[in-house]
């Protein structure tokens, strides 16, 4: 069985609202093996969205441990967890979350951008762009290189995010119901995309969804309710 | 994995900042109001100082007139310590000590009193434009030779007027012998002794070269403490001059110094001393009080270590103009302080579209934390683009500022062709051009001031964007 690459012990997250104080997880323990491709379900408002926010290290929990490559993350000081999210993990958005300003190519290139030292970067520019136009390429999006999001369409959008996502090569990929803003047809295409993706380069991925049949194409699914990990859908798949 | 270098774990200036900084400069048209704001602060205020130190040089110049760069004007009651005789019947003793000290060019004695003009043949008193029907004027003995190494009497006698003025100038027949009696005169068939009139006074009381003047004075007799029998005698004008200082211009009379003792009937030759130093930007304080020191130990002027005294007997030209030069000073930095101001609003645009753009960014910064953006980077990318904005607009700025300013006089000419109104009325001045002196250490500061303000105003914004909290950014639509 092969390790835990991500992975949470007793997380808590309680909101300040107004002078009082909403528990929203309540000690949630969840573990992500490497390669592994993993589905959480749940309620609207059960604390999914909160939750991946705390495992990308994007918002402190109020309490518990979060663990990348057996590392707490939550223990790293402010910039060496900016690079773990930049190196370790990549984000799929429900809302895409490109950059406007920015071409496709521009958006892709980004992570790299934020890895990178200005004259660095100036070395590897080519091999940066190189690799940015081919995963496009690979997209199906070879006429929409130099396009800003605008001039886009959805599944478009989200193709781009998802060459960003992946653009380093992280290990870990954390996708928020990336199709639950497309229609179905565009959204499965996309979904393709992203599974195909993902076990070529033996990702994890963790993949938020209210769709029953994509969940059934990962290996395993959690249900989450009212701020609990209520169910498990199986035994891993042994190796 | 694998496939790209491994950076190491150190921070330095990320890429992103610089590119991202650009792109929203370049996305964001209304980033160019800042950038415009900045430009027309530092070319005014570039533009305007300077204009303000080209007057303030030339007023200088104006002020001065005819004095000299140090006077000396001793007490004349006391006897003095080399002969024990007053010291008001020969200058000698004291040309003699001032010469001696290094750093003095060259000195002159002058006699100075008091007198009023008629044209000779009318009864009345010309009528003055200052004092009214009271024809007072200055009457300043000189030795020319002297004189023309101390101070600039030559060339006030070669000046020329501003072309819109009314004033005409009739020059002294030979510069070197300016008191030589104009050419073909004759009085009765005898010589009169010979004046130079300030081309002011000339010019309101209708005087030309030649024409006869009487002057009356009495002087007052110091022992008896009296006034003395008026004197009354007529004299020819040889020539006028001009130093561009209006008081001087308008009621000064030179005639040579043995001519003026003579009239006085007094004992006293001369009252006061003008002297040129060899470098009086650098020296003239240090010579100033070597002089006080030594004129004192020699009787000519009072203790200066006295707690009472002012230091009037031995003073700086400056000194001697100093209300007036300190209140162009004064202007100038009043108008500095004023397009400060113009800075001041540059630097709260600047604060209202960054802030601005940090509110409509607030996606972005939440997208590029979720990409491994720190706030320090996202602190930098909008100082960033502040600092983008001041080296466009005080560049620019600095460039037409400069420019305007060494070629303000054609600029307002052609301002004033084109628009048909006259911007600059060359007869309320006294200058024939618009004066403008580029003072770098002026234009450094103004630099300065833009690129500090900027920061200051853009590094609020900025904070703020660093703050963000990435969540709440990313939910925000
Ligand atoms: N910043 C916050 N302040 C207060 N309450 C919050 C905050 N963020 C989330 N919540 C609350 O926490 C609960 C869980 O929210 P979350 O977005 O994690 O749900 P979700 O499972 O992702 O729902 P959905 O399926 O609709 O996306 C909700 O009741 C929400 O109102
Ligand atoms: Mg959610």
């Amino acid at each position: 069985m092969s390790k835990p690459i991500l992975s949470c012990r007793g997380i808590r997250r309680a909101f300040p609202v107004g002078d009082q104080s909403i528990e929203v997880l309540h000690g949630v323990n969840l573990e992500l093996r490497e390669g592994e491709r993993l589905s959480l379900m749940g309620t609207s408002g059960a604390g999914k969205t909160t939750l991946l926010n705390i495992l990308g290290l994007l918002d402190p929990p109020t309490e518990g441990e979060v663990y990348i490559d057996g590392t707490s993350g939550w223990g790293l000081s402010a910039v060496e967890r900016a690079q773990l999210r930049n190196r370790r993990i990549g984000f799929v958005f429900q809302f895409y979350h490109l950059l406007p300003e920015l071409t496709a190519l521009e958006n892709v290139l980004l992570p790299a951008m934020i890895a990178h030292g200005g004259m660095e970067y100036l070395r590897l520019r080519s091999e940066f762009t190189d690799r940015a136009r081919e995963m496009l390429v690979r997209f199906g999006l070879e006429e929409r290189l130099r396009h800003r999001p605008g001039q886009l369409s959805g599944g478009e959008q989200q193709r781009v995010a998802i060459a960003r996502a992946l653009f380093l090569d992280p290990p870990i990929l954390i996708a928020d119901e990336p199709t639950g803003n497309l229609d179905r047809r565009t959204g499965e295409k996309v979904l393709e995309l992203l599974f195909e993706q993902q076990a070529e380069r033996g990702t994890a991925l963790l993949l938020v969804t209210h769709d029953e049949r994509l969940a059934a194409r990962c290996e395993r699914t959690l249900y989450m309710e009212d701020g609990l990990i209520q169910a498990d859908s199986g035994t891993p798949i042994p190796q | 994995m694998g496939m790209l270098p491994r950076s190491p774990a150190r921070a330095r200036p990320r890429v992103y900042r610089w590119f991202l900084s650009l792109r929203y400069l370049k996305a964001r048209r209304t980033n160019w109001i800042g950038v415009a704001g900045l430009f027309v602060a530092v070319a005014a205020l570039i533009l305007i100082l300077s204009i303000m130190a080209g007057f303030l040089s030339e007023s200088r110049q104006h002020l001065r007139g005819n004095l000299a760069d140090v006077m000396v004007m001793p007490r004349m009651d006391a006897p003095i310590a080399a002969t024990g005789e007053l010291p008001r019947a020969d200058p000698g003793p004291l040309l003699e000590l001032v010469r001696s000290h290094p750093g003095v060019a060259a000195a002159s004695v002058q006699l100075q009193w008091y007198g009023i003009m008629m044209r000779e043949g009318g009864s009345e008193v010309m009528e003055h434009p200052l004092y009214g029907d009271l024809g007072l004027v200055s009457l300043v003995g000189i030795d020319v030779e002297d004189e023309y190494a101390t101070t600039d009497l030559r060339e006030s006698l070669l000046s020329t007027p501003p072309p819109a003025s009314r004033v005409r100038m009739e020059y002294v027949d030979d510069i070197d012998d300016p008191f030589a009696q104009p050419q073909g005169f004759e009085w009765d068939g005898l010589p009169l002794p010979t004046i130079l009139v300030g081309a002011q006074l000339a010019g309101s009381l209708g005087l030309h070269k030649g024409d006869v003047v009487q002057i009356i004075t009495s002087s007052i007799d110091r022992e008896e403490g009296a006034v003395g029998e008026p004197s009354n005698e007529k004299f020819v004008i040889a020539g006028f001059f001009r130093t561009g200082e209006n008081e001087m211009d308008l009621e000064r009379i030179y005639m040579q110094r043995q001519v003026l003792a003579t009239f006085l009937d007094r004992d006293a030759a001369w009252s006061q001393a003008m002297l040129r130093l060899d470098d009086y930007e650098h020296d003239h304080e240090r010579i100033v009080a070597e002089l006080r020191h030594k004129l004192y130990q020699a009787g000519y002027v009072h203790d200066p270590e006295h707690p009472f005294y002012k230091g009037g007997e031995v003073t700086t030209w400056e000194a001697f103009r100093g209300n007036l030069l300190g209140a162009i000073e004064n202007e100038k930095a009043l108008m500095g302080v004023m397009l400060s101001l113009v800075m001041l609003v540059a630097g709260f645009t600047i604060f209202a579209i960054h802030s601005m753009l940090v509110a409509e960014k607030r996606r972005d910064i939440g997208i590029l934390c979720a990409l491994g953006g720190t706030p320090r980077g996202i602190l930098a990318t909008f100082l960033l683009i502040g600092c983008w904005e001041v080296l466009v607009g005080a560049s620019l700025g600095t460039l037409v500022g400069v420019y305007a300013a060494l070629r303000i006089d054609p600029l307002e000419q052609w301002l004033s062709r084109t628009f048909g109104v006259q911007i600059f009325n060359r007869d309320v001045y006294l200058f024939d051009h618009i004066p403008s002196v580029i003072e770098i250490s002026g234009v450094a500061l103004i630099v300065l001031g833009a690129i500090s303000v900027t920061l200051l105003f853009s590094s609020i914004p900025a904070w703020r964007a660093a703050r963000l909290d990435p969540i709440e950014a990313l939910r925000s639509e």
